[in-house]
């Protein structure tokens, strides 16, 4: 992703506090709150998915955060391409479905 | 009546009744999941255990620092269920600092409709929802608790997962007790136990 879309941001907000495997819904908060003005997320399987939905839910700032529940590695390389082209969140929202 | 003192007791034994079965929680979740249900229910209880040294003015506001806490350090999507469970209860229970039979009933009620709404899960799925909803369903207060929870525990034996990890087992997930299930039976049971 970095080497098509190198000015693309992409935070990382998976794994526990204590570095083991699972997701924790106040690091997708975390995350949130460093972003500018609109996110896309993106989960693997299980638990990350229903976190990311959970801490859209949560989320109580202005900011168009957006999840998007599809294979992640695919979904990732459209949006961040998409995204260095110039379009915003609800155009790739509008493209992932499309793919 | 269920007090914040008998909340805060019904929370520490369902710590430890989780520890006690952490092994048996792993191994069904290993045979029809990923392994992981018995450490992350014991990590997630720990950290509420942690929490019960402070002060609370209600039941509501323990019920809503109980689900942050289970949702930020469980890890599993157990975090997310058990974690909006206990934060969708907690208006339920508001100001209160004592609930009789009908509150915590209620309560309870909110916290399984918040399960469902969370996994996308209905009964029958063979999973936590098999043991909360149909619990709640006409439970009275003269009912024997544990043996209603330890029936639909088995019951979710038979089922076939249709919802979550074991959904990838599809008919080979037959023939286990669902992880979840047990787990709920088990903080179900320790908060039962208070209300009496």
């Amino acid at each position: 992703m970095k080497e098509m879309a190198p000015a693309v941001p992409i935070h990382l907000a998976s794994g526990l506090e204590d570095g083991s495997i699972g997701t924790d819904v106040t690091r997708i908060l975390e995350a949130i709150e460093t972003v500018d003005k609109e996110a896309l997320i993106l989960s693997d399987i299980g638990s990350a998915t229903m976190n990311a939905e959970l801490a859209i839910d949560m989320y109580e700032g202005d900011k168009n955060i957006k999840f998007y529940d599809g294979p992640i590695v695919e979904s990732a390389f459209v949006a961040a391409v998409s995204s260095g082209n110039g379009m915003g969140l609800d155009q790739i929202m509008e493209q992932l479905k499309m793919t | 009546m269920l007090t914040i003192e008998g909340f805060k007791q019904a929370l520490r034994h369902a710590q430890s009744e989780i520890e006690a079965n952490k092994d048996t929680l792993t191994d069904l979740d290993r045979a029809i999941g990923d392994g992981d249900h018995g450490i992350n229910m014991s990590r997630g209880f720990d950290a509420v255990v942690a929490i019960l040294d402070d002060e609370y003015a209600s039941l509501g506001e323990l019920s809503k620092t109980v689900g942050m806490t289970l949702m930020s350090k469980v890890g599993g999507a157990a975090g997310p269920l058990y974690g909006s469970a206990f934060v969708k209860a907690a208006p339920k229970f508001g100001d209160a600092t004592e609930a009789d039979f009908a509150l915590v009933k209620e309560a309870l009620e909110e916290g399984t409709a918040a399960i469902k709404a969370r996994g996308k899960s209905t009964a029958g799925q063979k999973t936590m929802v098999d043991v909360w909803e149909p619990f709640l369903d006409g439970l009275s207060e003269s009912d024997d608790f544990t043996s209603k929870l330890d029936h639909l525990v088995n019951e979710t034996e038979g089922m076939v997962a249709t919802k979550g990890r074991a959904s990838y087992f599809g008919e080979n997930s037959r023939g286990t007790i669902d992880p979840g299930a047990l787990s709920s039976s088990i903080v179900l049971k320790a908060i039962m136990k208070e209300v009496d």
